[in-house]
């Protein structure tokens, strides 16, 4: 009963995020949570990945949250729903979980390319999607090693360009995605911001993606 | 308030001191004003000889007193920033790069000596004051054969005046500024103030010269921002004295002994913010550079001459940081390191060739916290021996070929040969080509470092000796999460090589114009790279120093000259330099590397992207207008730099045009002077007239600052 009353709640939400989305008359807010469509690829913009509330000796930290979307239905959905295969990927700072594993009850799984996002346009054959097994995961964390790199002298998390993570879906379908901003309003502030910015700003996910019912994109 | 007194006072002593001079020296006879025009000057860093500057085979520069003086300048490093090529580098003082080499390749002397104490590779070239320099000599292209580590990119020669002409002359500087307010007042307390004092003199009493130079800089400029979180200049003090004897036993025999020390005194205060938290730190940093050195020359006869060399010197480096938001700890850093050599070297000479040969021993030892325990001593020993041989089969051809072994107790040898050839064409047309191999043995921080950074993540640096011994024992202990594929290329590191070509010449269509070209490719080997070797368990990395980069230099320098008549002079310079890491480029051949269009979409990353190795500009250029009458003289210096790149904002792990440079820029620095007849020297001027600044990527260079300076002759 609960978590049906629940569910209805973040269905309101989602349902409130589309009607605004709908408001074409009133200028884009360029930091607003946004999902658009445009022929097969998709654009989420600003999708908060457990956000920066204050430091904990000395280290900035969120509230400990992910959040969950799902890209079947192009919908960020309730933490409600974080046992269900009602996600695909979950964000957190610069965790990314695949529904599988340790992380789900999905059938999910991705590996990460390195190629142009265009010119990936079948699953290869010899793919091995893993999964996540914490506390590593199918997405391998680290600078360098997986989608993004980090410069400890500057303090910026920038997504490798070139990178392409292939996602099986909760329901065992496929997606490819790219990272193409860590920063609010999908601009990574410069290597002289403070650090309060560089801090304020951090763990807002802009990427695109393409989700397929087949093996091709 | 009390700011305000204090500097108040220091003007009125400031210009008390100088009007009190110039009263009691005005009574003293004409000075001097003729100079020996220098058309064909002696060079002694390019062979280790003496050699007419027209004769020698690889590309030599000479700055002499007089541009030092006319420039106002004070310190190396403000007379190298004027000199084309010579970009200098910020952070951990003020570096020089050379044909686009970083500071670590380039060796620094004292009247043939080298100094030590670098940090991070960097020899910070404020500690050298100028006041005291005869010229300075500027040598390009690998060096290695005569000079040993070091010596890759080149070598700068600082030669101190040692003439030993009766003399007693005083100087006296003020210069202020405030880059906030554009135009900064004398004694108000946003003003930065930088005064300078010196004292030289010399006498010869029969055999015996002595001569000494005192000067004290001291530079104040954080009072308006205290605690900033800019890193402006901080308040410095720096203090030189050298005395130098020189004794001559006989026309054939002279015994010259040298003792310099250089204390620098630099007071802390700023603020660092990480990760939202603001540090308060404050404390000084305190460095002596003690120099003893004795020469030894004897001619035994037309053709041979042997030099001795004993030097001793000793660098003492402190940092001591207290924290206002915890109390209880205390950053205390220490590098201590002595340096010992000794040297001898034999000249022979024929009608058309020269043989130089010689060998010496060093000792090198350093005591650091920044490795495992600052008792323990890190020594190196270096048995060298070197030989040259300069051939002139015709009046018009020089042939050099020499040769370099340097044997080192903790790592590899080093062989460095070098080759060069001088063709004069015509009187007009001069050419020149030199191919050398150049070598920097490895740090003692590359060796033995023991860093764990707690502040940021726990992340840990060893040295390659102590590397593998560490990780092995923390793996045995279970504290090893992985071991990256980088730990098996750990071993004993051997020097970093560079080969260089450089080819160009002189041409001089008239009398009034001179031109200088020079073409240059550096190839360096085995560049020392800090690499990520293991995990720890929990999640920090270890790093350490392995021998895995190759890199390329390669540019053109030009140089014209125009005396339009007897007092007014034309100099212009320019430099294109290009660079790249060879594994860079090997990643874009396979096609690998990305970067993003201007839809934040990933793109394939072509070669003309690319833009090689950080903090290097494409362009850069001088120019210089003078005036001089002899009694007259005004200068007027621009320089340029053009943008470079400073950090990897796309993320691909390479510098290309997609990611973030700093501006590029326009420095004009003019001065002028008068020279009276009862021997004082008045002299004013303005650096960075235009108040050009950039705190991020500029943090040395000062605003728009305004200088008057006297200098006294205190005997006729």
């Amino acid at each position: 009963m609960k978590n049906t009353i629940i569910s209805a709640l973040a269905l309101a939400v989602v349902f409130t995020a589309c009607t605004k989305d709908k408001n074409v008359t009133k200028p884009v807010d360029p930091n607003a949570f946004s999902v658009a469509v445009s022929g097969k690829i998709v654009t989420v913009k600003n999708l908060p990945a457990d956000t920066i509330v204050g430091l904990v000796s000395g280290q900035p930290v969120g509230v400990g949250k992910y959040s969950f979307f799902n890209l079947r239905t192009n919908a960020w959905v309730s933490n409600a729903d974080s046992a269900s295969s009602n996600w695909d990927l979950a964000f957190n700072g610069s965790t990314i979980r695949v529904n599988a594993g340790t992380s789900g009850p999905g059938a999910g799984g991705a590996f990460v390319l390195v190629g142009a996002y265009d010119n990936l346009t079948t699953v290869p054959a010899d793919s091995v999607f893993k999964t996540d097994a914490y506390p590593s995961y199918a997405i391998t964390k680290g600078s360098g090693k997986g989608w993004y790199s980090y410069d400890g002298a500057t303090n910026l998390l920038t997504p490798i360009p070139g990178r392409v993570l292939v996602i099986k879906t909760a329901d065992g379908r496929f997606a490819k995605v790219e990272i193409l901003n860590y920063y609010r309003g999908g601009v990574t502030p410069s290597a002289s911001a403070t650090d309060e910015i560089k801090t304020s700003e951090q763990r807002y996910y802009t990427f695109r993606y393409t989700f397929s019912n087949s093996t091709t994109f | 308030m009390h700011q305000n007194t204090t500097k108040m006072k220091k003007i009125i002593l400031t210009s008390a001191a100088a009007l009190y001079s110039a009263i009691l020296f005005a009574q003293f006879g004409p000075e001097d004003t003729t100079r020996p025009k220098e058309l064909d000057e002696i060079v002694v860093t390019a062979t280790r000889t003496e050699r007419k500057i027209s004769n020698v085979a690889v590309p030599v520069r000479v700055i002499d007193q007089k541009t030092i003086q006319q420039a106002g300048s004070l310190r190396l490093r403000d007379i190298l920033q004027e000199q084309a090529g010579l970009y200098m580098t910020n952070g951990f003082g003020v570096g020089v790069q050379m044909q686009g080499l970083s500071p670590d390749y380039t060796l620094i002397m004292v009247d043939g000596e080298p100094l030590v104490g670098r940090t991070a590779g960097v020899l910070d070239l404020n500690r050298v004051a100028v006041g005291n320099v005869r010229k300075i000599e500027i040598v390009k292209g690998p060096s290695s054969s005569l000079y040993g580590s070091e010596a890759m990119a080149g070598v700068i020669n600082v030669i101190t005046d040692n003439s030993f002409r009766k003399k007693l002359n005083a100087g006296i500087r003020y210069g202020f500024g405030n880059p906030d307010k554009g135009w900064g007042l004398p004694g108000a307390s946003s003003t930065f103030e930088n005064m300078d004092f010196s004292l030289q003199g010399s006498t010869t009493i029969g055999k015996l010269g002595i001569q000494f130079f005192s000067d004290a800089n001291l530079f104040d400029a954080v009072s308006f921002r205290l605690y900033s979180a800019e890193r402006v200049p901080q308040p410095v003090k720096r203090f030189t004295n050298q005395l130098q004897l020189s004794y001559r036993f006989s026309q054939k025999t002279k015994l010259s002994l040298s003792v310099r020390d250089a204390y620098d005194h630099i007071k802390q205060e700023f603020a660092t913010t990480n990760n939202g938290g603001i540090t308060h730190s404050y404390g000084r940093e305190a460095n002596n550079d003690l120099n003893m050195n004795a020469v030894l020359l004897h001619q035994f006869s037309d053709k041979v001459k042997n030099t001795t060399r004993l030097y001793a010197t000793t660098y003492n480096g402190s940092q001591i940081l207290h924290f206002r938001e915890f109390t209880d700890s205390v950053y205390d850093d220490e590098f201590r390191q002595h340096f010992y050599r000794a040297e001898n070297q034999t000249d022979v000479s024929w009608t058309r060739s020269t043989l130089t040969a010689g060998g010496g021993y060093a000792i090198d030892q350093v005591n650091s916290t920044r490795y495992d325990d600052i008792s323990s001593r890190k020594q190196n020993t270096i048995a060298y021996g070197f030989a040259q041989y300069e051939w002139r089969p015709a009046d018009a051809v020089t042939v050099i070929a020499g040769v370099r072994y340097d044997d080192n107790k903790l790592f590899a040898a080093a062989f460095s040969p070098k080759l060069a050839l001088r063709y004069t064409v015509s009187k007009k047309l001069s050419l020149k080509a030199s191919v050398g191999r150049g070598f920097k043995a490895p740090d003692f921080r590359q060796l033995y470092l023991n860093f764990t950074n707690n502040a940021a993540g726990g992340y840990s640096v060893f040295g390659s000796i102590d590397a593998v011994r560490i990780i092995d024992q923390l793996n045995r202990l279970g504290q090893i999460a992985e071991i990256r594929d980088d730990y098996s290329k750990l071993k004993q590191l051997t020097p970093e090589y560079s080969t260089g070509v450089n080819a160009g010449g002189t041409y001089t269509p008239t009398d009034k114009l001179n031109f200088n070209f020079n073409v240059f490719r550096n190839d360096i080997e085995n560049l020392i790279d800090a690499r990520e070797v293991a995990v720890r368990s929990n999640g920090t990395q270890i790093y350490s120093y392995i021998n895995v980069k190759n890199a390329f230099t390669q540019g053109v320098e030009l140089e014209a000259a125009y005396q339009f008549n007897e007092k007014f002079r034309v100099n212009a310079g320019y430099q294109y330099l290009y660079t790249a890491d060879k594994a860079d480029l090997q990643k874009i051949d396979s096609k690998t590397v990305f970067t993003r269009d201007e839809n934040g979409f990933s793109r394939l990353l072509t070669k003309a992207d690319y833009v090689g190795l950080p903090n290097r500009s494409r362009n850069m250029a001088n120019l210089k207008l003078s005036y001089d009458n002899k009694k007259f003289f005004a200068t007027s210096r621009i320089l340029y730099r053009s943008k470079w790149v400073v950090s990897d904002a796309d993320g691909n792990g390479l510098y290309n045009k997609q990611d973030e440079f700093a501006k590029g820029y326009v420095q004009l620095n003019i001065s002028a002077g008068r020279q009276f007849k009862n021997g004082i020297r008045v002299q004013g001027g303005m650096d960075n007239v235009l108040n050009y600044r950039d705190i991020n990527n500029l943090p040395n260079l000062a605003g728009r600052m305004i200088y008057l300076s006297a200098q006294f002759k205190l005997i006729p």
